[in-house]
């Protein structure tokens, strides 16, 4: 690895893995792809390495949704997370929390839902842009759609849980 | 102007916007209540949506499970002693109880042993004073306590056939009554009895009486003594040595031990009391800083008010979430104005503290940025990104200012 890449690396990976993983819900799925991504950019080093990364990134997520699909696998959206239990009822409450987001993030429509993951990480509305290939002015309208949606299915599911429980 | 979209009211939020549009959009929503509603209604989306983004933080490590290691030989050897920081931090707290227990028994026989070393002190000097004297020899002064009780018991009394040494020690009945007698004519004498001879002579007496009222026949001391006392002395000298001796041994030793339990009674009765042993008063530990507090902000403000005060959209680190915003004075700031506040975007990046600071250029105010500074311009606003990372790490970030 060239020392620009080693410092995309260092300045991206975590992020990247990051947006990964709130993206599938899998941590190890975010690093493969992760990796993958990095892998594609020593192939090809990017000119603006930022929005790239994050666009080849989530194209991956959406091969590899496709393939799972196929190959009838189930989307694991709402999978908890397989990390071993760290405390009792705090642990429980953070993974019941986070299947909660999860399956309101769901709900969302696949360029909502990325346009979304990528302002959480920090993207301006220009390289959210670039990154989704929408004009500068629509992603204000699709950030508030998002956010919109998101909040409200979010509460509907806890209204549920609320009169179910 | 129409009413406000709410795409446009997130990019106003989002900091998208230029300052022209801010001030038309502020400018409505002066006048247009619905507008304004609406805008708290998106603030409050777009906290919630961020907080909810957020909740789906990754765990710090990886989740993959990692084979175990194959056993190597090294596996094998019994495992090495814990390194001492890795040792339990309890074990290395005493037990108050202990440690009193422990001071006090420290005390004691720190006293114990200066008696022993200045009784021992006075012994020796007493023999060297006084060679001819035998070396148990009691001091007047020990006469005065009660001699111990005789070592001498009768068959009786014990049940026990005599032994070789219990005869030995016992004198002869004969023998008691003459140095009775004779003790208060070498008094006449001027012949003072060596005190060891006087303790002897206090055991005898006490051995004799302790016999009188045993059921062993004492034969009359009147008829015995007639005739014996003078063919007997040289007989009953080295009996009467040896039982002075042991008598004055038993009664020093017991003495010893009376006068090491007074003293150290005494000494430790002087000491104060024992106080209970609490564990060292904690120091009131110092209300923890809060970020605000280290941040040196002294007025948080939001986005919107950040955005009025610079007059420009606020720059910030991208993939780096703000803690907040606040406004500090501007003479913290290197070529600042020091009358007017300066916007601090304030993120905490593992545990440390980064300050991406803001202010307005004024007209014919001098940049004063250097190259590879982290203080520069970007169009008419001083950034100047400082904190508790170290340069190199504040260089890399500085990549990232949008």
């Amino acid at each position: 690895m060239t020392a620009d890449l080693t410092q995309l690396f260092e300045l991206y990976y975590e992020s990247l893995v990051r947006m990964l993983y709130r993206r599938t819900g899998d941590r190890d799925r975010a690093e493969d792809l992760a990796q993958e991504t990095f892998a594609r950019a020593v192939a090809a080093p990017p000119n603006n390495p930022r929005p790239w990364l994050f666009a080849v990134a989530l194209n991956l997520v959406r091969e590899d949704g496709r393939r799972a699909l196929r190959q009838g696998r189930r989307l694991e959206l709402l999978r908890s997370d397989d990390r071993p239990p760290q405390g009792p009822e705090a642990d429980l409450e953070r993974n019941e929390r986070s299947a909660a987001v999860r399956s309101a993030l769901a709900t969302l429509g696949e360029r909502d839902r990325e346009a979304l993951l990528l302002k959480a990480e920090g993207f301006n509305y220009e390289e959210i842009a670039a990154t989704l290939g929408l004009s500068k002015g629509a992603v204000g309208t699709t950030l508030a759609r998002a956010r919109r949606r998101l909040v409200e299915a979010y509460r509907s599911e806890a209204r549920g849980k609320h009169v179910a429980s | 102007m129409s009413h406000l979209d709410e795409g446009t009211l997130h990019a106003l939020l989002d900091g998208e916007l230029e300052l022209s549009e801010v001030k038309e959009i502020q400018i409505h929503l002066g006048i247009c209540a619905a507008c304004d509603s609406r805008l708290q209604d998106v603030k409050q989306f777009l906290a919630e949506a961020d907080r909810l983004v957020g909740a789906l933080e990754a765990p710090a490590g990886s989740s993959r499970t990692r084979p175990e290691p194959e056993p190597r030989p090294a596996d094998t050897i019994p495992p090495r002693n814990p390194p001492p920081w890795e040792s339990a931090p309890e074990l290395l707290l005493p037990d108050p109880l202990e440690k009193t227990d422990r001071r006090i028994a420290s005390r004691v026989f720190k006293w114990a042993a200066v008696i022993l070393v200045v009784f021992g002190a006075e012994r020796l000097i007493q023999g060297a004073l006084q060679p001819d004297k035998p070396r148990l020899e009691l001091s007047s002064r020990d006469l005065t306590r009660p001699a111990p009780p005789p070592a001498v018991v009768s068959q009786q009394e014990t049940g026990r056939p005599e032994s070789a040494v219990t005869r030995q020690v016992r004198p002869a009945p004969a023998a008691r009554a003459p140095l009775a007698k004779a003790a208060p004519e070498r008094k006449a004498a001027g012949d003072q009895p060596a005190p060891a001879a006087a303790a002897a002579l206090d055991e005898l007496d006490t051995a004799g009486a302790a016999a009188k009222d045993s059921e062993v026949a004492v034969p009359d001391t009147q008829t015995l003594a007639t005739g014996r006392a003078d063919s007997g002395a040289e007989q009953n000298t080295e009996s009467q040595d040896l039982a002075t001796r042991m008598a004055a041994a038993a009664a020093l030793e017991e003495l010893d031990r009376e006068r090491l339990r007074s003293r150290a009674n005494a000494a430790t009765a002087s000491l104060p009391p024992p106080r209970a042993e609490l564990p060292p008063a904690a120091e009131p530990a110092p209300a923890p800083r809060t970020l605000e507090q280290r941040a040196q902000v002294y007025l948080r403000i939001g986005l919107d008010e950040a955005v009025t005060q610079l007059g420009r959209p606020v720059h910030v680190i991208e993939a780096l979430s703000p803690e907040f915003i606040g406004l500090t004075p501007g003479r913290l700031v290197p070529g600042a104005d020091p009358n007017r506040p300066v916007v601090r975007v304030v993120y905490l990046e593992r545990g440390r503290m980064i300050m991406l600071d803001q202010q307005r250029l004024r007209t014919g105010q001098a940049p004063g940025a250097a190259a590879g500074s982290l203080r520069w311009t970007q169009g008419d606003v001083m950034l100047y990104l400082h904190g508790e990372p170290s340069a190199d790490v504040l260089r890399n970030l500085q990549r990232r200012v949008r």
